[in-house]
């Protein structure tokens, strides 16, 4: 008992003052995730930080969690949280049938992501085309690549610089509406744009 | 067209599909905001931290005392960083097609925010985020570590 006192004694010594910590916050969409301490000092262990709007130092293998509370975040800590890059945005656009023609609502969508790309500092756009099941999977491959370059050039067309920007195509692998092969389906015929 | 050519010309749109399928592939994120002093450390090399710079996995971020960063991953993970602060990605790994991989981070000292992407959706312990004293395994989240001088 003694022995395991001095030891701890010896260890927040060597530790100094200064302990690290943790805050655990809800998500922006109010879900609350947790941590799992899987290392102490190089040492296996299995806590597991759960409780939102918390502080935990860590250093224990049983690490103390104790709510923010009244005081909530330090002023260093709520800097840090206002400092973070927006969430990615995401857009869809969906084309005619067989083609690379954009749906008439879709034109205005166009604008929409454009000016996204504009207020964001250091931006980067991902551009991800797809197809329904009628055709070829090899077919499909390569329409759903011209979709996604088409939306690509469009951008760049508009003055935004190529190299912030990727396209891939996807073919029918990943379809929005599942279906059987050979049907035509509006929601499949898309390209998804990730705005970050 | 002979044979050589047909070769030649099949090789070149293989590789030409190669190019398009894995655009940029070892870009793991994109420097978003900083300030003060904030600098990329990259082997021997030291970039500045400007918006739009694109890191690598092994990449360490450094701010001086004025010294802030903040940067988005192609997974959605977001970073900020304080001042006074050294802060690695000692392990990137994501398949978009998937939306699977691992994440190691190094924070060796000063303060580093979270918001977790998909990577940390993707296994209980595929990102992690360790600390001179402690691994941590995230689990889908928002967090602050701090790690004192």
């Amino acid at each position: 008992m003694i022995r395991a006192g001095l030891t701890t004694a010896a260890f927040l010594l060597l530790g100094g003052c200064a302990t690290s910590s943790l805050v655990l916050l809800p998500d922006d969409e109010g879900h609350q995730g947790s941590v799992a301490v899987l290392e102490v000092a190089g040492q296996p262990a299995g806590a597991i930080i759960a409780s939102g709007n918390s502080r935990t130092a860590l250093g224990d293998k049983t690490p103390m969690t104790k709510p923010l509370g009244a005081k909530g975040l330090k002023k260093q800590e709520a800097a840090l949280l206002t400092g973070l890059p927006p969430p990615a945005r995401s857009f869809r656009l969906y084309f005619e049938q067989g083609t690379v023609t954009l749906t008439p609502q879709s034109v205005s969508v166009l604008n929409a992501l454009k000016a996204e790309i504009a207020v964001r500092s250091g931006p980067e756009v991902e551009v991800i085309g797809h197809t329904d099941t009628i055709g070829s999977g090899e077919s499909n491959d390569n329409l759903s690549m011209r979709r996604a370059e088409q939306v690509l050039s469009w951008l760049v067309s508009q003055g935004l610089d190529r190299s912030i920007m990727s396209a891939v195509g996807r073919g029918e692998r990943e379809l929005t509406q599942p279906t059987a092969d050979n049907v035509a389906s509006a929601a499949n015929r898309r390209v998804e744009v990730i705005v970050r | 067209m002979g044979r050589q050519a047909l070769l030649r010309k099949s090789v070149f749109l293989i590789f030409l599909t190669a190019l398009m399928m894995a655009p940029a592939s070892a870009q793991i994120a994109r420097i978003k905001h900083s300030a003060g002093n904030a600098a990329i450390e990259r082997g021997s090399n030291r970039l500045p931290a400007v918006p739009g710079r694109q890191l690598f996995a092994g990449d360490r971020l450094v701010t001086g005392k004025d010294g802030r960063i903040s940067l988005s991953f192609i997974d959605n993970t977001r970073f900020a960083i304080g001042p006074n602060s050294s802060v690695s990605v000692s392990e990137f790994q994501y398949d978009r097609t998937r939306q699977r991989g691992s994440f190691l981070t190094k924070v060796d000292r000063g303060s580093l925010a979270v918001v977790s992407g998909k990577i940390a959706k993707s296994g209980p312990d595929a990102m992690k985020v360790r600390t001179p004293n402690t691994l941590l395994g995230v689990r889908g989240t928002k967090f602050i570590i701090d790690v004192p001088k």
